[in-house]
């Protein structure tokens, strides 16, 4: 006990530090942090050469124009007037499709899997299917879209139309929310729903009030994620079919612009490489610019989403 | 099996009864002055070559400033993938860097679409190589042959082509193809414009038509093969006029047995330059008797698209070849649709 009560002296604390170090000073341990920090300063100046370079790229689209004009343009076969803004109103679309089909079908999934699903040889196929479909290449993703939704329900969905790009890029994207969803809602703490039950309360109930707010900013950030690359994915498109010289409409209902020809934004980056280089490669990375500006906004919603979840929650 | 049988009938038999149903309207509506500015109304889907696709887009951009009430969308997938959908009866006009093929024609046949094929702009396809490689100047059909030819495989320096025929000096350096792919329009053009005379005379038709240009690794993308000729001094390729003049490559003149001749505007219209191609719009006529918009897009391209062809940077048709597509297209709008109409420029 007295041992225990007495301050420790200096040369004890050197004694102890010298023992851990096995003598001399820490080298292997300089040496990792080292190689640590090399390889955070690689990932890092990879991205700002990315930022530096596409922002470089679209120097020369800006001061021909102004960012406005390039912004309100549409499909052209001329550079000079070749802009994004239906490619932003494609995205747009396919992110409300995200948004209604993914986002319920998702969660509601994640809680059935969480919270009512028995622990049986189903529940766990159920679960390794989802995670391999998260890993499943966006091309076929985009096949299914083509057979589906162009090919089987074509009637419907008005073949290469929004419908059809927005339904393929809710099912990319539901396996990720299912598994941050059900991620979310596993790093509940129990004696949060014990707490619950012990208060009379029902399965549904605990859910409700316990279970769903504790996850909430878990979910949300998974979801936007999910959003992010919804967002980005051009090969689907590319396969179902986008316009990508010349897309007009007179206008219409918002049935009519759905069932429609679309464009979206990463196609518009993709057309623009494919035309000859010295017109048109400013502008593809002018509209990569414009994607990443998007992308980092719907990043930032989501953080603070997160964060108001988080602080209601304390 | 059965399945599809059934629905390429069924596709054949709405195609037959649109045609007959529209067979009498489509008569009257043909002697309409379709350039005033009535209020047209209708969509218009145009797919098929991305060569062709920023022509059609700027006559379209233009049509629809006139017309607003028409929707016009262009799409470029290529011309072999243009022709599938063209055939199936998805799109109204389909873009081609290349004449259809024959078993393209079967399709279109299996779907019920009946087509005029109407010439809109040339192209030179351009040779190109570095532009340090000042070592080759001229190429002829013997050396192109020598160089890509089927038997070529194992051609691996520019003077390897001596081999196999080619009678101009060229120098003992790696030979570096970027070039583009079989399934683009690109590379049939030239099979059809440099190669394949001399693999016929040489192999016979069929073996020549079998294997037609030497085996390589063909790029999907035009600027890819710009930066692949450009990042070796001693490359060798070919793309459209617009990707060549616009790049810094330099272009290899062409004999075809009247001496080189550099590919430019000028050579291509005089008809000197032996690699012009013709860059086509396939219109299906059903749809065309069937929509007044439609035949005025098309009209109106016809009319006006020479000075679309130049922003494009391509080359204006000869005006007998113009003419010729005028013809066939007045034809068409007069309703004597009784088979397919063509009119091959060059």
């Amino acid at each position: 006990m007295a041992s225990i009560l007495t301050p420790p002296s200096e040369a004890v604390d050197r004694e102890v530090a010298a023992a851990i170090s096995g003598g001399g000073r820490d080298a292997r341990g300089l040496a990792f942090q080292t190689l640590l920090l090399l390889a955070m300063l690689m990932a890092l100046g990879v991205l700002v050469w990315l930022l530096y370079s596409v922002i470089d790229g679209a120097l020369p689209v800006f001061s021909e124009r102004s960012l406005g004009d390039f912004l309100q343009g549409k499909l052209s076969g001329s550079p000079a007037r070749f802009g994004v803004a239906q490619g932003i109103i494609g995205s747009f679309w396919i992110l409300v499709f995200v948004a209604v089909f993914s986002f319920p079908l998702g969660v509601a999934s994640a809680i059935y899997l969480e919270e009512y699903a028995a622990d049986n040889r189903f529940s766990r196929l159920v679960n390794v299917l989802v995670r391999n479909l998260a890993g499943v290449p966006a091309v076929v993703y985009g096949l299914l879209g083509l057979f589906l939704f162009k090919g089987l329900l074509g009637g419907l969905t008005g073949g290469s139309s929004l419908i059809s790009a927005g339904l393929t890029m809710a099912i990319l994207v539901l396996p990720v929310v299912i598994i941050t969803s059900a991620e979310a809602i596993r790093a509940v703490p129990q004696p949060l729903r014990e707490g619950g039950y012990g208060l009379g309360a029902t399965r549904w109930e605990v859910i409700k009030t316990q279970v769903l707010p504790y996850a909430a900013p878990g979910i949300l950030t998974g979801t936007v994620l999910s959003f992010a690359r919804a967002l980005g994915e051009a090969a689907p498109l590319l396969i179902i079919g986008t316009a990508t010289g010349l897309l007009t409409a007179s206008g219409g209902s918002v049935m009519e612009t759905l069932r429609g020809k679309y464009t979206a934004m990463p196609m518009l980056v993709y057309v623009a490489t494919k035309r000859p280089a010295e017109k048109w490669l400013p502008l593809a990375s002018a509209a990569a610019l414009v994607l990443l500006v998007v992308l980092l906004v719907a990043n930032t919603a989501a953080i603070l989403a997160r964060n108001h979840f988080e602080k209601r929650r304390s | 099996m059965t399945r599809t049988h059934g629905i390429k009938w069924a596709v054949a038999g709405v195609a037959a009864l649109s045609l007959l149903a529209t067979a009498c309207g489509g008569s009257d509506s043909a002697t309409d002055d379709t350039t005033g500015g009535k209020d047209l109304k209708g969509t218009i889907f145009v797919t098929g070559s991305s060569t062709v696709e920023p022509i059609s887009s700027l006559v379209g951009e233009s049509f629809n400033g006139e017309n607003s009430g028409v929707d016009i969308t262009v799409e470029g997938p290529g011309t072999g993938d243009g022709f599938k959908k063209f055939c199936a009866g998805e799109a109204d006009v389909a873009n081609a860097s290349r004449t259809i093929k024959d078993e393209e024609k079967e399709l279109c046949a299996s779907g019920g679409v009946e087509f005029v094929e109407l010439a809109v702009a040339n192209d030179a396809l351009s040779v190109i190589t570095n532009s340090k490689n000042t070592a080759v100047k001229c190429l002829n059909f013997a050396d192109l042959y020598g160089l890509m030819g089927p038997e070529s495989d194992n051609v691996s320096t520019w003077a390897g082509a001596k081999e196999l025929g080619a009678t101009t000096e060229l120098p003992d350096a790696p030979f570096k193809i970027f070039a583009p792919g079989q399934e683009s329009g690109t590379y049939d053009s030239f099979w059809e414009l440099a190669i394949k005379k001399t693999a016929e005379e040489k192999l016979g038709k069929e073996k020549a038509e079998e294997k037609k240009l030497r085996t390589f690794g063909g790029l999907a993308d035009d600027n890819e093969i710009i930066r692949g000729i450009q990042s070796s001094d001693t490359s060798f390729g070919w793309v459209g006029f617009a990707f060549a003049d616009q790049a810094d490559v330099a272009k290899i003149e062409v004999d075809g047995g009247e001496g080189c001749v550099e590919p430019s505007a000028a050579t291509v219209a005089d008809g000197t330059y032996p690699l012009a191609r013709t860059l086509y719009i396939y219109v299906n006529k059903a749809k065309a008797q069937k929509s007044e918009a439609l035949q005025a897009f098309v009209s109106y391209y016809l009319e006006n698209g020479a000075e679309f062809v130049e922003e494009a940077d391509y080359v204006q048709l000869p005006e007998a070849d113009a003419t010729a597509a005028t013809e066939a297209w007045e034809q068409v709008l007069a309703g004597d649709g009784a088979e397919a109409t063509t009119t091959t420029a060059g």
